[in-house]
């Protein structure tokens, strides 16, 4: 058999992490880089795109939609995907398969085809395109990933658990609120990651149904034209990293302190034990 | 967990939205896929339909075949995606322990910058001096650099691995959650050793996720056409290329549209045959 | 909820803060109510662009709303997205024509009309009735190293030749694939037979062979130049610029059969409410101003050659060869085609990609 399991999965989970993070090292390296051009060896050390990142007043607009559609896609994804994982696991109903079917075509469809298709739908309706219409679009998309995280979680959830509660005289609504919710929790937030994660970065469906307001993905495809503004748009990304890993940082240290004070049973694999 | 009235609005809700934004648009484009061409405008509605275009695409000799090659790759994809996966996962449910939730995110960070500037980092690391190369001919390992690393299919594959790897963690991740340690520990006391509880125990239970896992990533890579451009090269195109180009360079949407019904009328049947086969209908009654 | 996600919407939430806060409110021109739309490329909507209109007309409202490309601006109009402008480029226009979608110019009420060189002027007319202003122009021709090339290239045909096999890139356009392979063969290709066409796709089958990848965007073409991926490409003159800019040894090539130009156009819609308010703004493109930043900022050409003197960086001169008169009259401009010959050289393509 192997070495001692406790080194190699560790050591596998840095290996990848490490891979991932090569290319956003790379990118940062060009942001510092003085020409415009995307290959080594670079020409020079400059701070000139950030600064101009900083000014680029379209640039940052464009990360605050994506942050906002990202937010919002994502948080009814989760809802909507959530609630027809409880339904199709405990409700038995003709449809059944069908809804199931449905709820996962959008992984059969081709952004772009549906990107057409949603165009046609909101001209005919007459809804303008705007952030509203992108977010909807992400929604839909998003819905396969959150149901299939959700009902991968709920599925073997144990109703005695439920069962019990109830016999120790809890509410209905009050079961699901603290009893069931904290146990599917982390499942909710991965699929809420998930679902944010596809919307911030999304590009096809975004550059059909978005209206005067860009999201960061279509803004950046039409600056390639521009290879001379283009270092501005890495800089971001690496901006964007850095803030994100900071950020990262202060919710662990709160979650540290938070954790602390509040000793809680977790039945689920976040034991203490490593 | 659900009681009462409310209950089938737990459905409804998601059914409605489903139809209205994603049934319909479909609809609409299924009618487009009969439609002789794209005059008059988009609500024209003097033209009778035709088959004319799927009718073209049977008889192309080279679109068919590229949607068998595109799942081929969409396969491969999967298998590797979900193969490197599920130790991240498996690491993150039973190892992490408090840290969990933090080093999932780190996983997912990468995905928060854009996906077109990530492949461009990796097409300057596969490239000619780029930092593979580099290495390779500095370690006299070869004395050109090597076009082999960028612009054909296998750079398509590792680019969509790469690109696919973390999302695929995701569902593992959720359905090994449910693994209950309590059970390891009572298997281990019964003696079985680590390998079998896995085998045996884990493994099983964390199957919905794998599955979820493999179809979240096959599916789509069938119609990937992004990746193919950056890093395809010339001869990397798949099927979603196809599509591409006629919604795209010409405004064929009628020839795009059929086109892209007879990916989804494939795929549609590959996973039914992998639902009904695999028994995930047994899987949804098990609670 | 858990603490977990309620960080992470805290986060999302801060991140949206930040850039919200850096950028301030939204630019005038997307408040809602103007008297002017405009369907734009990315950057073309800053003032710079359209300085005379702003100086005449201070308190119109111009609206900017964005295409990522030219099948893209066209879908949005087909699909009734409703700008009064429309920034297209050739050969696009004789769809617009076609479905009725802009309305003729009055060059009469235009008084920079005349300025326009004759080309440019032709390439907006259709049956005698002008369509559009056009604007922008550039050229695609062959790019090359010269260290890689000694040779020089004189032909179009050198996107074929074995001599370059795997230094090859041509852009992903079935479009231009016709045009190039019809100015080798010496054909309009407005009037291609069938057997001509199949002549066509088996040249560019063929020519996979010598062929890297099929470049979509400059930044990536520029960049596999610079690191001698790619020794000979189809290419537009402002890779040309920033690759001499940046001390890269390349040319431009000047083929026996001619460059080709584009030309960006600006057309008005036909439901477009106010006909005169749009002229002005047309109008105001064609002044000195913004011509001068359209050559300086963004290295592309204008259609007014007087205009050409401001032009100081030398390599900007060479990349639009302004410093060549003759160089329009051997330029074979796009042609506008029609949308059934659009979707013939688009299957074409489409075929090409998809053997082997």
């Amino acid at each position: 058999m192997t070495s001692r399991p406790g080194k190699v999965l560790p050591a596998y989970y840095l290996l990848i992490v490490f891979l991932l993070y090569i290319p956003l090292g790379i990118l940062f390296l060009f942001s510092l880089n003085e020409g415009t051009a995307l290959s080594f060896p670079l020409q020079g050390v400059s701070l000139d795109w950030y600064r101009g990142m900083l000014d680029n007043d379209q640039l940052l607009t464009a990360v605050r939609n994506s942050a906002i559609v990202a937010t919002v896609s994502g948080l009814m994804a989760t809802l909507l995907g959530t609630l027809a994982a409880m339904g199709l696991i405990r409700l038995r109903f003709r449809g059944r398969s069908l809804l199931l079917a449905v709820a996962l075509m959008p992984l059969l469809v081709p952004f772009l085809i549906l990107g057409v298709a949603l165009l046609i739908l909101f001209s005919a309706t007459g809804v303008a395109r705007s952030l509203v219409t992108v977010a909807l679009a992400h929604t839909v998309v998003a819905i396969p990933y959150t149901l299939l995280i959700m009902m991968a979680r709920l599925i073997g959830f144990d109703r005695a658990v439920e069962e019990a509660a109830a016999d120790l005289g809890a509410s209905y609504v009050y079961t699901l609120r603290r009893v069931v919710m904290p146990m599917i929790a982390p499942a909710m937030l991965a699929a809420f990651l998930v679902a944010f994660t596809l919307s911030f970065d999304e590009f096809v469906l975004a550059s059909f149904t978005v209206g005067r307001e860009p999201t960061l993905p279509v803004f950046i495809f039409g600056q390639l034209r521009f290879a001379n503004r283009f270092p501005e748009v890495v800089a971001l990304a690496s901006v964007v990293m850095v803030v994100s890993i900071g950020l990262l940082l202060v919710a662990e240290r709160l979650q540290q302190a938070y954790s602390g004070r509040v000793t809680t049973q977790r039945s689920s694999g976040e034991g203490a034990s490593a | 967990m659900i009681q009462g009235k409310g209950r089938w609005a737990s459905v409804m809700l998601p059914a409605l939205f489903l139809v209205a934004f994603l049934v319909l648009p479909l609809l609409l484009m299924g009618v487009m896929s009969v439609r002789p061409r794209l005059q008059g405008g988009i609500f024209n509605t003097d033209w009778t339909p035709t088959l004319d275009h799927y009718q073209t695409v049977f008889e192309s000799g080279s679109f068919l075949p590229l949607l068998g090659t595109s799942a081929r790759i969409a396969l491969l994809v999967g298998c590797l995606a979900t193969l490197l996966a599920y130790p991240l996962a498996y690491f993150l449910v039973f190892r992490a322990g408090r840290r969990a939730s933090v080093l999932l995110v780190l996983l997912i960070l990468p995905f928060w910058t854009s996906y077109l500037l990530r492949v461009i980092a990796w097409k300057i690391i596969l490239g000619s001096n780029g930092a593979i190369n580099s290495f390779l001919l500095y370690s006299g390992m070869i004395e050109e650099p090597s076009p082999l690393l960028l612009y054909n299919r296998s750079a398509v594959v590792v680019t969509l691995v790469y690109v696919w790897l973390p999302f695929v963690a995701l569902p593992i991740y959720a359905a090994l959650l449910r693994v209950d340690r309590s059970w390891l520990e009572a298997a281990g006391s019964l003696g079985a050793t680590r390998r079998q509880t896995f085998l045996k125990v884990t493994l099983p239970l964390s199957l919905p996720g794998v599955v979820a896992g493999f179809l979240m990533v096959f599916i789509p890579t069938v119609g990937e056409y992004v990746a193919p451009i950056l890093v395809g090269g010339t001869r990397g195109s798949m099927y979603g290329n196809i599509i591409e180009t006629f919604f795209g360079d010409g405004i064929n949407w009628p020839l795009g549209s059929a086109l892209a019904f007879i990916m989804l009328g494939c795929v549609l049947v590959v996973v039914v045959i992998a639902v009904k086969t695999l028994r995930v209908d047994r899987m949804l009654e098990e609670s | 909820m858990s603490k977990h996600a309620l960080a992470f919407v805290a986060f999302a939430l801060m991140l949206a803060a930040c850039a919200g806060a850096a950028s301030t409110s939204t630019t005038a021109e997307t408040v809602t109510g103007g008297d002017l739309s405009v369907l734009e490329w990315a950057f073309y909507e800053v003032p710079e662009m359209w300085v005379e209109f702003g100086e005449e007309y201070p308190d119109s409202n111009v609206e900017f709303s964005f295409g990522a490309s030219d099948e893209d601006i066209y879908a949005k109009i087909l699909a009734g997205s409703g700008e009064d402008i429309i920034h297209l480029y050739t050969p696009y226009l004789q769809f617009y024509v076609d479905e009725g979608l802009i309305q003729p110019i009055d060059t009469s009420k235009l008084t920079n009309w005349d300025k326009v060189a004759e080309g440019f002027k032709e390439s907006c007319t259709i049956d005698g009735e002008v369509y559009c202003v056009p604007w922008d122009w550039g050229f695609s021709s062959i790019l090359y190293r010269t260290d890689m090339v000694p040779e020089g290239v004189d032909s179009w045909d050198a996107l074929f030749d074995p001599a370059y096999a795997g230094h090859v890139s041509m852009w992903d356009s079935g479009n231009a694939a016709v045009t190039v392979s019809s100015y080798i063969m010496g054909i309009d290709e407005r009037e291609i037979t069938e057997e001509q066409m199949a002549e066509i796709e088996q040249m560019w089958i063929d020519q996979k062979d010598v062929n890297l990848f099929y470049w979509t965007d400059e930044a990536e073409l520029e960049a596999a130049f610079t690191n001698g991926d790619v020794w000979v490409a189809y290419a537009w003159n402002g890779a040309y610029y920033r690759l001499l800019s940046a001390g890269v040894p390349v040319a431009y090539a000047d083929p026996a059969e001619g460059r080709n130009s584009w030309v960006g156009q600006y057309a008005i819609s036909a439901d477009a409410e106010s006909y005169d308010l749009a002229l002005a703004f047309l109008d105001g493109k064609l002044g000195e101003q913004t011509a001068t930043n359209l050559l300086v900022d963004y290295a592309y050409g204008h259609v007014v050659p007087d205009y050409y003197g401001v032009v100081e960086d030398t390599n900007l001169v060479e990349a639009l060869s302004l410093d060549d008169p003759g160089i329009l009259e051997r330029t074979n401009f796009t042609v506008p085609i029609t949308q059934e010959q659009l979707e013939a050289f688009v299957a074409m393509w489409a075929e090409v990609k998809a053997a082997g």
